[in-house]
Order: structure tokens, then C-alpha cells, then sequence
């Protein structure tokens, strides 16, 4: 069973300690949200959504153009960060960062947070 | 339709691709449809379904199916699946806006997937001039619609509303598919 208030509290506890940090989802493979922290205007469903069809297609170029297994996909627009992590056969988990933010220490905290979420998916 | 540069079977050449998307709701028969007909291992997306998917069938498309059927020395078919749920809706835009031309796959033993058929021929419908053939699935499946009777359940059952060309197909086998494939490059 997953522990649903806490997996919120996890993610909530994230977005608000981590600096620049502007939100973070939790979604399924096949694109459905399991914890999401979204800033204003934006649709928990897509988001799930669009997550899991990016990562997928993103592991699917990996093994086809010989890229091994894909940990972190990151796209870097002119405003700001996506990180796409594995978490795990059952999560993917999506944190969305200003583009103010330091790349290294938010990845850091991603790795951080990716291995206690996969504790939680075990 | 459009030219560019492909790679043939003798290395770079000037090739003809016509790219076709094959939506439909889940469980249509989109993905069975391409892996039948193509020339190349399927670039698939599938995840575990954990909706109400999962009661049908154990794995879901959400991002896209990808395959390629050579028509001869210079033409290439490029077949683009989309996924069945509306939360990908956004890569049903991505996917149609550059077809030539599309198949709306409808399982005729699922008649509460026929408001979900309309509403995807609706919304490509807003983004694209291109030609559309709708395919019927399952036909051979218990419970399964007559074609009659399925036309008028989408929405075109008044003599003043054209009709799209409409045809019967099996996914699984590639002849049927084929034949589909035949019917939607002849409106071009």
C-alpha cells in the first residue's frame, strides 16, 4: 500500500526546501498523477500525461540508439528546467526548477529524493 | 503529399513519405494494426495500464507507435499510432498535424467507446484538412455494432452530412490491413 499523505508530504516538503524549485509530480508509467505539487494553471492530468509519454519516448531512444538505460531526461527552456527521473518500475517523478536554479544542486536533491521515493514504490 | 530525403533500400535517396496516423479509442486496434504492416521492428511506447484500461488489455501506448511500409522504390509509408486516452491529447495534436492523411479505428463490440471516436475525429478534425477513412474492429467480436448502425452512432446518420469512407478491418492480419491502408491513400 502506498502511503499517500505522506508521499504528499515528501514532495510538498521538496518544492517549498529546495530553492528555485517551482513544482514536482509523481505519476504512474502510463501517465496518470499519483502526487503532484503544480504551481497555478497547470493541469495535474497533462502534466501526468505528458511526463510519462516523454520519459517513455526517451528511454525508447535510449536503447534504440544504444544509450543504455535512461536515468534523467532534462529539457532546459529559455524560462526554466524539467528533470524527468525513473523512480522504479511504478513512478516517474517530474520537478520543474526556474532557470535561475544551480543544475548541480537540484540535481543532487532529485537523486536525493528519486532513492527515497523508490524506497516507497518497492 | 510531400518529398524528402529518406533512407532507402540503396542509402540516401530522394523519397515520397506520406506519414498516416491511426487513432482511435483504447483498445481499438491501433498498435495490432501497425505491428501488423510494418517493414521495421515498431517503435512502441507501452506501459502497464493501471486505469481502466488495465481491465482490457495489460498494456497501454502513451506516447506513440512508429512503423514504415516501403510502397515500391520511392515511396515510404510512415505510420504514426497515437494512444487512446484523452490525457494524451497533446500528442494526438503533435502526431496530426503533419499526416497526410488519418484512420479512426472504432471496435465495433465497444459501442461506449463511440462518444470517445467522436470526440477524437472531432478534435483532429479542428487541426487538419487531411482526408480521414474510418476503420471498424472486431467485427467478428461478440456484441459487435453493424456498420449501418455504427455509421449513424458517430454522427453520420443524415443523407446531408458526407460520410467519410468507411471500412471494415482486422488489425492482426496484415492483408486487412493493408486493404485499410489501400482505401486511405485512395482519398488523397
Amino acid at each position: 500500500m502506498i502511503n499517500s499523505e505522506k508521499l504528499n508530504s515528501i514532495l510538498q516538503n521538496f518544492v517549498t526546501g529546495v530553492s528555485d524549485i517551482q513544482g514536482a509530480a509523481i505519476v504512474t508509467p502510463d501517465g496518470l498523477s499519483l502526487s503532484s505539487v503544480l504551481g497555478a494553471g497547470m493541469d495535474e492530468e497533462r502534466v501526468a500525461a505528458m511526463s510519462a509519454a516523454m520519459l517513455s519516448l526517451g528511454e525508447r531512444i535510449g536503447s534504440e540508439l544504444a544509450r543504455g538505460t535512461v536515468d534523467r531526461i532534462l529539457i532546459e527552456g529559455d524560462t526554466g528546467y524539467g528533470f524527468l527521473t525513473n523512480c522504479g518500475s511504478d513512478a516517474v517523478l517530474l520537478v520543474l526548477a526556474h532557470q535561475s536554479a544551480k543544475q548541480g544542486l537540484v540535481q543532487l536533491e532529485i537523486k536525493r529524493l528519486a532513492s527515497e521515493l523508490k524506497l516507497m514504490f518497492k | 503529399m510531400v518529398f524528402s530525403f529518406a533512407y532507402g533500400s540503396v542509402g540516401w535517396e530522394f523519397m515520397e513519405v506520406m506519414r498516416l496516423v491511426v487513432t482511435g479509442p483504447v483498445g481499438a486496434g491501433k498498435s495490432t494494426f501497425i505491428r501488423s504492416i510494418s517493414e521495421i521492428d515498431v517503435v512502441d511506447t507501452d506501459r502497464d495500464a493501471t486505469d481502466e484500461t488495465s481491465q482490457l488489455k495489460k498494456k497501454t501506448t502513451v506516447a506513440m507507435d512508429f512503423g514504415r511500409v516501403n510502397m515500391g522504390e520511392d515511396m515510404a509509408l510512415h505510420l504514426y499510432g497515437t494512444p487512446g486516452q484523452s490525457r494524451f491529447d497533446f500528442m494526438w495534436d503533435v502526431l496530426i498535424r503533419k499526416a497526410h492523411a488519418y484512420i479512426l479505428l472504432v471496435p465495433a463490440n465497444r459501442p461506449g467507446e463511440f462518444r470517445n471516436a467522436r470526440v477524437i475525429s472531432n478534435f483532429m478534425r479542428q487541426r487538419t484538412k487531411a482526408p480521414m477513412v474510418i476503420g471498424f474492429t472486431h467485427l467478428d467480436c461478440p456484441g459487435a455494432w453493424t456498420m449501418e448502425n455504427m455509421a449513424i452512432a458517430l454522427g453520420y446518420g443524415s443523407p446531408l452530412i458526407k460520410r467519410p469512407a468507411m471500412v471494415e478491418v482486422n488489425p492482426t492480419e496484415s492483408m486487412s490491413v493493408a486493404t485499410a491502408i489501400m482505401a486511405l491513400i485512395e482519398h488523397l
